[in-house]
């Protein structure tokens, strides 16, 4: 509408964001949990006057200093990047509304970095009880900046009251947030464990190797414990047509919903019958496979929670497409070419008839459908003459729930309609557009060409 | 199309804050951004060629400050990155109806920034970390990872010169909405661009000045020759600058330029004030370098550098609003502050600012 929408072939945008959102939200729970766990081992290797232990914490405290400040903090700037780039109009709105918010986040995030520094470089230099302290300070600047973004993640599945009252508050403290901080804590927790495995299976010393073990397993029992109960919680809270998607509505974000459960169950499975009672004999390669299973389980699990938000990017505010609900009538009223900024179809002839359906496929289907790649128009289209597709387009929103409904003219749905019978040669009347010979003009062949 | 140049609209959700605020923090926070910045774009290379020199010279001096910039320079990026978010998040909420349109255009090539900041990032570590092991190899890396640098600041000149410039978006994407551009068909981006790099060896010289500073108590011959060694690079790079800032000023659009030479008396001022106290740290850092005691004089220098960065900020915040005259109108806003979040926010930076101090203190008190 309002932005140009940039055409990323094959993969797409939503994909695009999916990707380095996962890796972010991985590594960053990951080091969340992390400093925790650096500071809680730190202190027990204090009380047990353990030298291996301590020279173990020392040797993390540089992998989560990297971690932190370098991949953590990056691909976070990363994710900005991209939802900018993909969804200008929601990131709009969401830093209009929350910029106090990711103000504050910066806060903590300036702490974290300086106290992950210090953590790391000063282990020789400060006394126990002001190291530790440090130690403190940088986990408790993490999990803030988490609690912090979490109010901002769960207010587009739920944002609850906002939507009539406009209210900050109401928006940050949303619905969702307590029990979905509550399930990230507890997977922040379990991650730390599962790396702590990775690098505690690696120890040479059997005695120091077989306790670090075991006490690393114990970091996946708050989650087992936490996560059902947080997640019943979560679920009541979503929703009813999100709740609906994940359990049945739609087949794939139901059978990724089931993996999820899955998937977690077997790594808990795992961890009790291997690491937890047998930790001498806990061989590294498991724990790199539990580590990859963690990471199967976050994307996953991020997959569905942006899945069931559809038709949505911002709950009930804005459609995955960036139209405004609350502008619905307008756009059925006056069409979508009419207020779109970044089209060079304005009005629909017999003679543009496919241009305008390029034009407003771009605009109303391509935030969630590549041609050819992934989530392709093409093959879903593919046998359905024109009438039959504009009959559906007509009754997206009832045939299929999750998807926002056409938002346009009667004419502008029959352009679509034409555009999309083509892709798959289809086309039943004639009206064969011929590009404009204007250096500004888009060719039409521009996404068959890319695919290829 | 002329006619017509599209601009998104305002965001439909009110502005949070007053517009004077978000601007101020803005710019207090750009300005506290470009310091770290300048010494990690600069550092990069003056660490490079330093320790170049020390290897083929096998001169211990050399050496030896190589190695300081290699451990200091991981720690000023985390800063540059870290109090880079914030005038990100600020531009975003002033000026993203420009800041997301450019992006869009310049899709691949920005996104790639995050791509090279990893690289080059790790890259730095790798130097500081591994300095022993690598030996010849590190040479490499360091300038692989100046470099990548130094070309994560090009697209960002790229992308805040294309933001300003609204009447070239419509053809560049329609002729590929696929986020493929850059924006050299801009005079202005490479003089632009090479001001800022010329600026950052001029002050990551400074911080070689004042490592020396510091390092004179334990050796006095180095600590001096490093202090020389730093302002060689201060005084060459600003007298580059001579050239490089004469450039871009004449590369701006004459009504743009015309702002500075006495058509606004406020941006005139500012602008002249800019010229007057960096000639001056000049002046001073000139003497610093022929001086048996150049302690006052270095760190007056470096108070006339910090205004002339405050000034030249102001400056570019001044030129941005003389591009953006036709398509902004601050009136236009409507404005709804959340002052409780407000007033929190500037609680926690106290805070969190006190809880900095605190760790620092600390562990300068260890030594």
């Amino acid at each position: 509408m309002n932005y140009p929408i940039w055409d990323v072939p094959m993969i797409g945008g939503g994909l695009l964001i999916g990707i380095i959102s996962i890796i972010h939200t991985y590594v960053s729970q990951f080091a969340i949990g992390g400093s925790l766990f650096l500071v809680l081992t730190e202190r027990k290797a204090y009380r047990e006057n353990d030298a291996g232990m301590l020279e173990y914490v020392k040797r993390h405290s540089r992998f989560f200093l990297l971690l932190t400040v370098v991949f953590g903090a990056i691909t976070g700037v990363g994710i900005w990047f991209t939802i900018g780039l993909v969804h200008p109009s929601a990131t709009s709105a969401l830093i209009h509304i929350f910029v106090w918010g990711w103000a504050i986040e910066w806060i903590t995030f300036l702490v974290e970095v300086a106290s992950a520094f210090v953590y790391y470089y000063a282990w020789d230099r400060l006394d126990r009880q002001t190291h530790l302290r440090v130690g403190w300070i940088y986990f408790w600047a993490a999990w803030l900046s988490l609690a912090i973004i979490n109010g901002i993640l769960a207010f587009m599945l739920t944002p609850g009251q906002w939507i009539a009252t406009r209210s900050f508050w109401q928006a940050f403290f949303n619905p969702t947030y307590s029990p979905s901080l509550v399930l990230r804590t507890a997977v922040c927790l379990a991650l730390a464990g599962l790396y702590a495995l990775l690098t505690a299976s690696r120890l040479k010393q059997e005695e120091l190797r077989v306790k670090l073990v075991k006490y690393a397993s114990r970091w996946l029992a708050p989650a087992f414990f936490v996560l059902p109960i947080a997640g019943i919680w979560y679920i009541s809270q979503i929703p009813p047509l999100a709740r609906e998607i994940s359990m049945g509505g739609a087949a794939a974000v139901t059978i990724f919903a089931g993996l999820t459960i899955l998937f977690s169950i077997i790594i808990f499975a795992f961890v009790y019958l291997g690491p937890y009672r047998e930790p001498g004999k806990f061989p590294f390669s498991f724990s790199v496979m539990f580590l990859f299973m963690g990471l199967l389980v976050t994307g996953d699990t991020e997959w569905v929670r942006e899945a069931v938000r559809k038709p949505y990017i911002i709950y009930d505010y804005m459609y995955s497409n960036a139209f405004l609900v609350a502008h619905r009538d307008q756009y059925l009223r006056e069409g979508s070419l009419a207020s779109a900024k970044w089209v060079l179809t304005k009005e629909i002839g017999d003679a543009n008839m496919m241009a305008a359906g390029r034009d407003i496929f771009d605009l109303q289907c391509q935030s969630c459908h590549t041609i050819d790649g992934y989530n392709a128009i093409r093959p879903m289209v593919k046998g359905w003459p024109e009438d039959y597709i504009d009959h559906q387009l007509e009754n997206l929103q009832t045939l299929k729930g999750f998807m926002p409904p056409f938002l346009g003219t009667p004419k502008e749905r029959r352009a679509l309609a034409r555009w999309l019978a083509s892709l798959n040669g289809n086309e039943a009347t004639g009206n064969i557009y011929i590009g404009e010979p204007s250096p500004g003009s888009r060719d039409l062949t521009q996404g068959d060409r890319d695919a290829k | 199309m002329q006619s017509n140049i599209p601009v998104p609209d305002l965001d439909p959700v009110s502005l949070p804050a007053p517009v004077w605020l978000l601007k101020a923090l803005l710019l207090l926070t750009f300005f506290l951004h470009v310091i770290p910045m300048n010494l990690a774009l600069g550092g990069g290379f003056v660490a490079a060629v330093t320790d170049w020199i020390g290897r083929r010279r096998n001169s211990e001096y050399h050496l030896s400050l190589a190695r300081s910039l290699a451990r200091i320079l991981p720690i000023v990026i985390a800063f540059t990155i870290t109090l880079g978010v914030a005038p990100l998040l600020f531009i975003q909420v002033l000026y993203g109806q420009f800041f997301y349109t450019s992006s869009v255009l310049l899709a691949w090539p920005w996104l790639s920034v995050i791509v090279l900041l990893i690289l080059s990032y790790y890259g730095f570590y790798l130097y500081s970390f591994r300095w022993e092991q690598l030996q010849g190899k590190r040479l490499v890396i360091v300038l692989a990872s100046a470099v990548l640098f130094a070309a994560i600041g090009f697209l960002y000149t790229n992308n805040l010169v294309l933001m300003l410039t609204p009447e070239k978006w419509a053809a560049m994407y329609f002729q590929n909405p696929h986020g493929m551009h850059l924006n050299f068909s801009d005079p202005t981006v490479v003089p632009r661009y090479l001001h800022f790099l010329t600026a950052s060896f001029a002050v990551a010289g400074l911080l070689v000045a004042v490592l020396g500073l510091l390092k004179r108590r334990n050796d006095s011959a180095y600590g001096r020759w490093a202090i020389r060694y730093g302002l060689l690079w201060f005084v060459i790079a600003t007298l580059l600058q001579l050239v490089v800032g004469s450039w871009f000023l004449l590369s701006l659009p004459n009504a743009v330029r015309a702002i500075f030479m006495g058509a606004d008396a406020f941006a005139t001022a500012v602008f002249a004030l800019a010229l007057v106290c960096s000639f001056a740290s000049l002046v001073m850092m000139v003497i610093g370098f022929v001086s048996s005691n150049p302690s006052w004089k270095l760190i007056t220098g470096i108070v006339l550098i910090a205004l002339t960065i405050i000034c030249m900020v102001i400056v570019r915040d001044i030129v941005r609003g003389a591009y953006l005259e036709r398509y902004f109108d601050v009136s236009k806003f409507s404005v709804e502050p959340q002052t409780g979040v407000i007033v929190l926010f500037f609680l926690l930076l106290v805070g969190g600012l006190g809880v900095i101090g605190y760790m620092i203190r600390k562990v300068v008190a260890a030594r």
